[in-house]
């Protein structure tokens, strides 16, 4: 075969897909297919056909056998195809698919406890917040809703992780998944960052992504607490009452110090970004407020586990640093949302870059010359 | 080496599953009675018993 | 009309390894156990450690604690493994 033929390129041959497929005669078959066989989160799933999965690896310039990534405790291997048949169950289109291959990678990360916190009696669910350009591009909506059904996009990333954790690692309720009670996170837990209604920092670049980057921050987080204080315009005022309820996590879940995430919808963000505060000044201050003695314990029913240590001060952040501040949310309500980490700080919040990858270059052809 | 897991037996069925991802199935467990964490002293000698019995039978060769 | 549709699960599953022989006797040995520290654990496992001395003879027993729980146990702890002859570990609550 001539390499170098005039008028031709290279050709260029599409790698096979690798996995079992199945025929199935109608969309209600392959529903009942996935679901007897405790492949799904018990909503109905969109049937991954070879073509929607080549089409969300093409658009990530990834070969079916790439490896993404090996969970770590039993070093299973992570194929993009693997990821990407999940992706597509979850209603993923292929723009969504980097930021899935993103997150997740991000959440193998080893100081993020992958196995620890999904198989855990807590009932964690993995937090993904995105942040860059990609938001517009996938029509990521960080206002209304923000925390809820906001938008296609973030719906079908955060449940991409979730079918990814049952079907690639077996992380099934009464199986490994141990939770005791979960919450709905665990069906999706995502949101965009509204970047263009705040003059603070975007959280990507707070955690030292470069400006101009796309990114997802992954956390292994505990479901919202909203907050209300409309009678203040005051930033002291305000944020004393998102540390009382980081107080009240402490004593009524867990006491230990870590990473905790604060939702600052417009309203509440405009009166402290009008005080001159930035997000540095946000964690400063809480760092400071958000602790608790752990003779306080007594009051919430836990004397038991008082013991000899009861002027001991317990921070809920280890640091400044541990706090995660996004702007996010609707135009109107004086409401924020706490959100609390699992387990203090064995389990880290990690943020990766999306579409940064040494060897992942897309294919160059050699164009003859005329 | 020769090792047992202990677990209380509300946890059987995820150390069967890891067994089995781990390639290693029907590994054999001590199961011990749920919970620890709160049991009295005498519930937690009690368990430990319950530990050095099964520890007879998956620890020594007959 | 009929369609095909992927398999979602990690098909491969690798080769496990296999239980390590067990010895006739521990009369003597050393036994180690690994605890993951939750609650109760400390009083549970010195019940243990009595009992394997008491009545399974066992020479000597130590006792590790995880650092983290959740996690695997810390390679220091795994490399003084090689130093017993037996494991015990516990507790998965």
């Amino acid at each position: 075969m001539d390499l170098q033929a005039p008028g031709r390129s290279l050709p260029s041959a599409k790698p096979a897909l690798g996995s079992k497929t199945y025929e199935v005669d109608d969309f209600a078959a392959a529903q009942e297919l996935y679901h007897a066989n405790g492949w799904t989160d018990g909503l109905p799933i969109v049937p991954p056909t070879q073509a929607a999965v080549e089409a969300c690896l093409d658009w990530g310039l990834m070969p079916p056998d790439q490896l993404v990534a090996i969970e770590p405790v039993r070093e299973q291997p992570i194929t993009a195809e693997k990821l990407a048949v999940n992706a597509v169950m979850a209603g993923c289109l292929p723009m969504h698919f980097p930021v899935v291959v993103t997150a997740w990678q991000a959440m193998m990360q080893p100081e993020f406890l992958l196995h620890g916190v999904t198989s855990s009696t807590g009932g964690c669910a993995v937090l993904v917040i995105i942040n860059g350009p990609i938001r517009t591009e996938i029509g990521a909506n960080a206002a209304f809703n923000a925390l809820g059904n906001s938008d296609r996009a973030t719906a079908v990333i955060g449940r991409a992780l979730r079918l990814a954790l049952i079907n690639l690692l077996d992380v099934r309720p009464g199986g490994i998944d141990r939770s005791t009670l979960g919450h709905p996170g665990k069906f999706s837990y995502c949101l965009a960052e509204d970047e263009e209604g705040t003059g603070w920092q975007p959280l990507s670049i707070v955690r030292g992504i470069p400006e101009g980057a796309s990114a997802v921050t992954v956390m292994a987080a505990m479901a919202p607490r909203q907050v209300m204080n409309e009678w203040t315009t005051d930033p002291r005022e305000i944020l004393e009452t998102f540390a009382a309820e980081m107080r009240a996590n402490q004593l009524n879940y867990s006491i230990y110090g870590g990473n905790y995430v604060i939702v600052i919808p417009k309203q509440l963000r405009e009166h402290i970004e009008r005080a001159g505060w930035s997000k540095r000044d946000i964690a400063e201050f809480l760092y400071e407020r958000a602790r608790v003695r752990r003779a306080d314990w007594a009051e919430v029913g836990k004397q038991s586990i008082v013991r000899d240590r009861a002027s001991r001060i317990h921070p809920a952040l280890t640091s400044p640093d541990d706090l995660l501040v996004v702007a996010a949310g609707g135009p109107a309500g004086g409401f924020g949302a706490v959100i609390a980490p699992w387990m203090g700080s064995k389990t880290r919040a990690v943020t990766a870059a999306i579409g940064v990858c040494v060897d992942c270059e897309p294919p160059k052809t050699r164009e003859p010359r005329p | 080496m020769p090792a047992i897991a202990v677990m209380t037996e509300r946890f059987v069925s995820a150390a069967e599953l890891m067994s089995r991802a781990l390639g290693m199935p029907g590994y054999g467990f001590v199961v011990i009675g749920h919970p620890i964490s709160s049991a009295s002293a005498a519930q937690l000698e009690g368990f430990a018993k319950a530990t050095i019995t099964q520890a007879r039978r998956l620890l020594l060769s007959e | 009309m009929t369609f095909r549709v992927l398999d979602p699960t990690n098909e491969k599953r690798d080769a496990g390894g296999r239980p390590a022989p067990r010895p006739g006797s521990l009369r003597g040995k050393t036994v180690g156990i690994i605890s993951n520290g939750k609650e109760g654990t400390k009083e549970y496992f010195a019940h243990v450690a009595r009992l394997l001395q008491e009545d399974l003879g066992v020479g000597e027993v130590v006792l590790r604690t995880k650092s983290n729980f959740s996690a695997p146990a810390d390679a220091h702890i795994v490399d003084e493994i090689r130093r017993w002859q037996a494991v015990v570990t516990g507790v998965g609550d």
